[in-house]
């Protein structure tokens, strides 16, 4: 049985609909993180999900029963807060067991689950403080534990990490995941922030538009993203796009034209029989596919504008004469490329990079991904 | 410094203390007032008090004061408790239903801020009267408690709409209903607006003169200017009881209001924002 | 899930709705009750009552449709009354307005020092009762042992022989000054607030496009202030309408009903005389301006 599950979500505020029908199952003790650009509905199914905001349809099953006549505190739900929303006027051990104590239970028994939960967050020295008196760091312990002592049947988190600092974000990032190990609690995770996608989930929900854009766990979307949404929308920097069309098709091979490009490109059927000559589609190029002075397929020779030097890694932005990319890091159109070495060009060089056809990415007329790289992994 | 800079600050300072003056020399004269004795004021009603004179004193306080001063304090209380509490969960309800209907409400509250009570005596007294509430302290603590609710209820309005929403989602989490949202996180989280609010009605009720007038007949209920006037109906020409009198009624009050001065302004400068 | 659940959520889902009605009602119930019964009924029961004639023992009322607003624009009295309210207004919007901005501006740009002594001592008189300030200015003003008597026999200055609140001619200026006494102070705090929320980096702005002194204030200061002004002023406008315990205090609206206000003249016509029907017209009179100036200043500070 699912912990979770969503069965044809409909949110409408009057005439705009947040949510246009979402459906999902959660299994006990997954990570499912929900991601998207802002707008896209994951904060309202969230909020839905804990019963903050009245659904127009559907249901949201929890544990087995339908919770969408119920109470938020009804619902075995527990949330973590962007702003952490502790009450400033309790002490942390307060904040805690302050849901048990609504729930009339024995204080016995909040004393045990608030220590309980506050050795699992390494908080214990703090307990008699009032919020005020802790750092961010401890402030998120302290929301999430008040999640914990409730032990919930799922649990909420609603961008949790985004007021913190850098340093402090990618701490807290490890930590959840220990917790998770620990806990094998069900999490539902919104962020907009898709490193913390990509490592805290165990399947990942891209949302756009109020749709569900693609699920599946976070290398599988990387690399075999279902549409151009998803593609453009995980990895920094961002895929590059290309307008191109279809010259020619026969049954072993199909002749691709790149928009600006010199020659044509052959590339051999792979999945794409959709594909017929004249329609208009899109080829999309990792920053990593990109291999110094490389001549087989598409080569992009231009003048780097901007050289980021991350000491791992180096990021270009090259200015192509004819190749411009559409929809993608840069404004202006220029080609995102990553190289994982250090790098010694400076801006205002000319370089030359070259991507083999087989890295490639076709998307048809209506966005919709119809041939991947052959060298990915298909982790199915 | 420039001469003219100097000259500037000179009349700066000259004006601000020439108003000063006129400000405190009533408040002195009065004083000066009450430690004399009838005689002393009408030979040389400009002059110091030869010696602290405390019979004045004994004289106002005897008529009724401890009685008037007890009246007004439990007066004032009961009304400012009723109106925070009213406003307070009005207010609280209104700044969270988006609803048309709850919106009307909110006008019609606002609306009766307009309302003075000067112009609605004449039903006011009617409706107390055959309710046979008259010469009861709730004769005007309930009208007093009315007449402090619309203005209370549009300052608790404005702060609640700041206040963080995430904090009463994470109480509806946690159990709580609309009720003990209100009571266990709203109210502990609200105590600057609620003391501003309560200072800016004390103020009022304490000095509240024409529904007293009115209501109260027994000497027994009277609150403090209602009493004061009657010292004054009573001794004609006393001046140094009555003064004693007003002393022992104002002097308490400005001992308070220099103590917490600054929250008497804020509170009260808040009606312009 | 089966079909046969959903009744019972439905059911749960209703009870959820009530109970929230139910905490929505017990909330608001409070307020409005008692805004209803003393505001909002007695209002409605002035206006009906201005059709009446009513006793002093209110138990027999008798129609008379508009004879009392009749009479009251035929009641010389109740124009002197309308008058002096009117007085009261302007000259308070001068003497208050006026001196509070002028004083809260030294306050906030011209003392270096003290300026929270001066500022406490000039708001002092607003949480004295006026009761007790029309007492002591009484004695002050006592045309026989009144300390202003006495100063001014000492200077010899001349001294109207009715006295200050005795003079019909003089009264009504008398209480505007006494008035101005209390109030003065509360104006000042109150634009003094509206002047603390300027930006001093405006100012240090207008420096470098030229504007200092004089200038700063006329293009800086008060068109930032321009709003709290106005409530100010529409504040003093309806306290000058509804004033009462002052003169009510001092005078009586006396002498020869010569600083008689509307306020006053209410309670004179309603329990004195008794004509309670006939005092329901003139309250209708005030509280239609009452009305009008209150909603005009909920929008005024709103928009602050």
């Amino acid at each position: 049985m699912s912990s979770l599950e969503l069965k044809d979500i409909v949110k409408n505020y009057g005439a705009f609909e947040a949510l246009k029908g979402v459906s999902c199952a959660v299994e006990p003790g997954e990570f499912v993180v929900l991601v998207g650009p802002s707008g896209c509905g994951k904060s309202t199914l969230l909020r839905s999900i804990a019963g903050l905001e009245s659904i127009s349809s559907g249901e949201i099953v929890i544990g087995g029963a339908d919770v969408v006549g119920r109470e938020p505190a009804d619902r075995g739900v527990a949330m973590v807060f962007q702003n952490y929303a502790l009450y400033p006027h309790m002490t942390v051990a307060q904040n805690m067991g302050f849901a048990l104590k609504m729930a009339g239970r024995s204080r016995g028994e909040i004393d045990q689950a608030v220590k309980r939960a506050a050795e699992i967050l390494r908080i214990t020295p703090q307990l008699d403080r009032k919020p005020k008196a802790l750092s961010g760091g401890q402030k998120q312990r302290v929301a999430i534990g008040r999640a914990i002592t409730r032990s919930p049947d799922v649990f909420l988190f609603d961008e949790p990490l985004s007021n913190l600092d850098a340093a402090l974000r990618s701490q807290m990032r490890i930590e959840l995941g220990r917790l998770h190990d620990e806990l094998r609690a069900t999490i539902i995770y919104v962020t907009h922030d898709q490193t913390e996608a990509m490592t805290l989930a165990d399947r990942i929900v891209v949302m756009n538009d109020g749709h569900f854009a693609q699920i599946g766990s976070p290398l599988e979307l990387y690399n075999r993203p279902a549409n151009r949404f998803v593609a453009g929308f995980l990895g920094s920097p961002r895929m590059n796009f290309f307008n191109a069309a279809v010259v020619s098709a026969d049954p072993a091979n199909i002749t691709v034209r790149v928009e600006g490009a010199g020659d044509d490109l052959v590339l051999p059927r792979n999945g794409d029989a959709a594909l017929e000559a004249g329609g208009r589609i899109m080829i999309g190029i990792r920053p990593e596919a990109f291999a110094l002075g490389a001549e087989d397929g598409l080569t992009f020779a231009g003048i780097a504008r901007v050289v980021e030097n991350l000491g791992r890694e180096t990021l270009l932005y090259l200015d192509c004469p004819d190749l411009k990319t559409v929809d993608s890091e840069s404004q202006e159109g220029y080609v995102a490329v990553q190289q994982s070495s250090q790098f010694t060009g400076r801006h205002g060089e000319r370089f030359s990079f070259g991507v083999s056809a087989d890295a490639f990415f076709v998307f048809d007329g209506d966005g919709n991904t119809v041939r991947f790289p052959s060298s990915t992994i298909s982790s199915q | 410094m420039s001469n003219r800079a100097t000259l500037l600050l000179g009349v700066s300072y000259g004006f601000m203390s020439l108003w000063s003056l006129f400000v405190m020399a009533p408040v002195a004269l009065m004083l000066a007032a009450a430690f004399k004795s009838k005689r002393a004021i009408f030979l040389d009603p400009l002059g110091f008090p030869d010696n602290l004179n405390f019979d004045a004193f004994q004289r106002a306080w005897d008529t009724g004061m401890n009685v008037f001063l007890l009246n007004s304090a439990i007066v004032t209380v009961a009304s400012v408790a009723v109106i925070v509490l009213c406003s307070g969960m009005a207010a609280y309800v209104l700044a969270r239903s988006p609803s048309r209907m709850m919106q009307l409400i909110y006008l019609l509250i606002v609306a009766g801020f307009a309302v003075p009570v000067q112009a609605v005596l004449v039903p006011l007294f009617q409706m107390i009267s055959a309710a046979g509430l008259l010469n009861s302290r709730l004769a005007i603590i309930l009208p007093y408690a009315a007449y402090g609710i619309p203005f209370t209820t549009i300052l608790f309005y404005a702060f609640f709409l700041d206040f963080p929403r995430e904090l009463e989602e994470a109480a509806r989490l946690d159990g709580c209903g609309k009720i003990s949202i209100f009571f266990r996180i709203i109210v502990p989280l609200s105590g600057p607006a609620i003391a501003s609010a309560a200072i800016f009605q004390t103020v009022f009720i304490w000095n509240e003169f024409v529904l007293a007038l009115l209501m109260l007949t027994s000497p027994s209920l009277k609150t403090l200017p209602v009493g004061i006037l009657q010292l004054q109906a009573e001794w004609t020409a006393d001046w140094p009881a009555i003064m004693a009198g007003l002393s022992i009624a104002v002097v308490p009050v400005l001992i308070i209001f220099v103590a917490a001065q600054k929250y008497f302004v804020r509170s009260l400068a808040g009606l312009g924002k | 899930m089966t079909p046969d659940n959903r009744p019972n959520d439905r059911q749960q889902r209703d009870r959820r709705v009530v109970s929230s009605r139910l905490a929505t009602l017990l909330l608001l119930l409070p307020a409005l009750g008692l805004c209803a019964v003393f505001i909002f009924i007695p209002a409605t029961l002035a206006i009906a009552g201005s059709l009446f004639e009513i006793g002093i023992s209110f138990s027999n009322w008798r129609f008379v449709g508009f004879d009392n607003y009749v009479r009251v624009f035929n009641d010389a009295v109740f124009w002197i009354a309308l008058r002096n309210n009117l007085i009261i207004v302007v000259g308070s919007i001068v003497l208050q307005v006026g001196g509070g901005t002028l004083l809260a501006t030294l306050l906030d740009r011209g003392l270096p020092r003290y300026s929270t002594v001066y500022r406490t001592i000039i708001f002092a008189p607003m949480v004295i009762s006026t009761v007790a300030i029309a007492l002591i200015w009484l004695m002050i003003l006592d045309p026989n042992t009144g300390a202003l008597v006495a100063a001014m026999r000492v200077v010899g200055f001349p001294m109207p022989r009715l006295g200050w609140l005795g003079d019909p001619n003089i009264a009504i200026w008398t209480i505007l000054v006494i008035a101005a006494w209390q109030y003065t102070g509360f104006m000042m705090v109150l634009i003094l607030a509206g002047l603390q929320g300027i930006s001093r980096d405006l100012y240090e702005a207008a420096a470098l496009d030229g504007a200092k002194g004089m200038r700063a204030f006329w293009y800086i200061t008060l068109p930032s202030i321009r709003n709290v002004v106005l409530v100010a002023i529409l504040i003093t406008t309806i306290g000058g309408i509804k004033v009462f315990d002052l003169v009510f205090a001092t005078t009586q609206g006396g002498p020869a009903n010569s600083t008689q206000v509307l306020g006053t003249y209410i309670y004179l016509q309603a329990f004195n005389l008794g004509n309670m029907g006939y005092a329901n017209a003139i309250s209708v009179v005030l509280l239609v301006f009452a009305v009008i100036l209150g909603w005009a200043q909920l929008r005024a500070t709103r928009r602050a």
